[in-house]
C-alpha cells in the first residue's frame, strides 16, 4: 500500500494540522510549561543566553552587562546552556520543525532570490531580535505568556504587534512588487 | 485561453499572494496562471484567495517542498 495515501499518514504528518488543534495543544503545553519550570514559555529570551554562552566561550564576559545583570539571569547562565529548560525546548522547536518537514518530505534548500532578499531578511531578525529584548519578550514570551498569564501588557503588546504588522506588510509591498 | 507561469520560487509570504492578485487581475477570464511556490504556507493561502474569489483551483506537489498552483480565472 501506498503510504501517500494512507489516511493516516495525511492527517499526521502531511497536511497541515488545523489551527483550532494547534491552539489547543500550545494552550496544554503552555500550562505544562509553567507547571514543570515555574516559567511561562519564552523563546527570544533564550536567544539572548545562547548569545551570553556564545560570548563567554570565545572569551568575553557579560557579567557587566545591565541585561544579564539580575540574580536570575546570573543563575541561568551560571546553571549552563544544558540545565537550561528554554535551551531544550527551543532546541526541541528545530528538531520537531525539521521532523515534521521531513515526514511530510518537504524539505528544501531555498535559493537566495536577490541581495535585497539577504539584507532585508539580516535587517528584520536584528529589528526582531532587539525589539524582543527591550519589549521584555516576543510574540511568544510577551504577547502569548502575557495574556495566558491574566497580564495587561500582552495586550498593549498586541496593539502594537499589529501596527507593527500594518507598517511592515506597507513596506514589504512597496520594497518587493 | 493563455497560460501563464509565475515565479514565486524562493519568495516569503506574503509575497507570492500579492503577486498572485496582481498577475491574475491583468488575465482574461478562461486564461490560467500557474503560480510556482516553495513557501508552505503561501501553498495555503494563494488557493485560499483563489478559492474566494471563486476562480478554480488546483494544487500540484512537483517537488519536495515545491508546488503549482494552478488557478483558471472564472470571472
Amino acid at each position: 500500500m501506498d503510504i501517500k495515501k494512507n489516511k493516516f499518514y495525511k492527517a499526521w504528518f502531511k497536511d497541515a494540522w488545523p489551527y483550532i488543534t494547534g491552539a489547543v495543544l500550545l494552550s496544554v503545553f503552555q500550562i505544562f510549561t509553567l507547571a514543570a519550570t515555574g516559567n511561562p514559555w519564552g523563546v527570544s529570551g533564550v536567544l539572548a543566553n545562547w548569545g551570553a554562552w556564545v560570548y563567554e566561550l570565545v572569551g568575553g564576559s557579560v557579567d557587566k552587562w545591565y541585561y544579564f545583570s539580575s540574580e536570575g539571569a546570573q543563575r541561568t547562565l551560571e546553571t549552563g546552556f544544558f540545565k537550561d529548560p528554554g535551551t531544550m525546548r527551543n532546541l526541541g522547536i528545530i528538531v520537531g520543525a525539521f521532523f515534521a518537514v521531513l515526514m511530510a518530505s518537504q524539505f528544501k534548500i531555498k535559493k537566495l532570490k536577490s541581495l535585497r532578499q539577504v539584507i532585508a531578511a539580516l535587517l528584520g531578525g536584528l529589528l526582531m531580535g532587539y525589539g524582543a529584548r527591550i519589549g521584555f519578550g516576543c510574540n511568544i514570551g510577551a504577547l502569548f505568556s502575557g495574556i495566558a498569564s491574566f497580564s495587561l501588557s500582552g495586550w498593549v503588546y498586541a496593539l502594537f504587534l499589529f501596527a507593527g504588522a500594518y507598517v511592515g506588510s506597507k513596506l514589504l509591498v512597496k520594497f518587493f512588487m | 485561453m493563455a497560460e501563464y507561469e509565475l515565479d514565486c520560487m524562493g519568495e516569503a509570504c506574503p509575497i507570492p499572494l500579492v503577486k498572485a492578485e496582481k498577475k491574475l487581475a491583468e488575465l482574461n477570464v478562461g486564461d490560467i496562471l500557474i503560480v510556482q511556490i516553495d513557501h508552505s504556507c503561501a501553498m495555503k493561502n494563494v488557493p485560499e484567495w483563489a478559492r474566494k474569489e471563486g476562480h478554480n483551483v488546483e494544487i500540484d506537489e512537483v517537488d519536495d517542498g515545491e508546488w503549482e498552483v494552478v488557478i483558471e480565472k472564472m470571472h
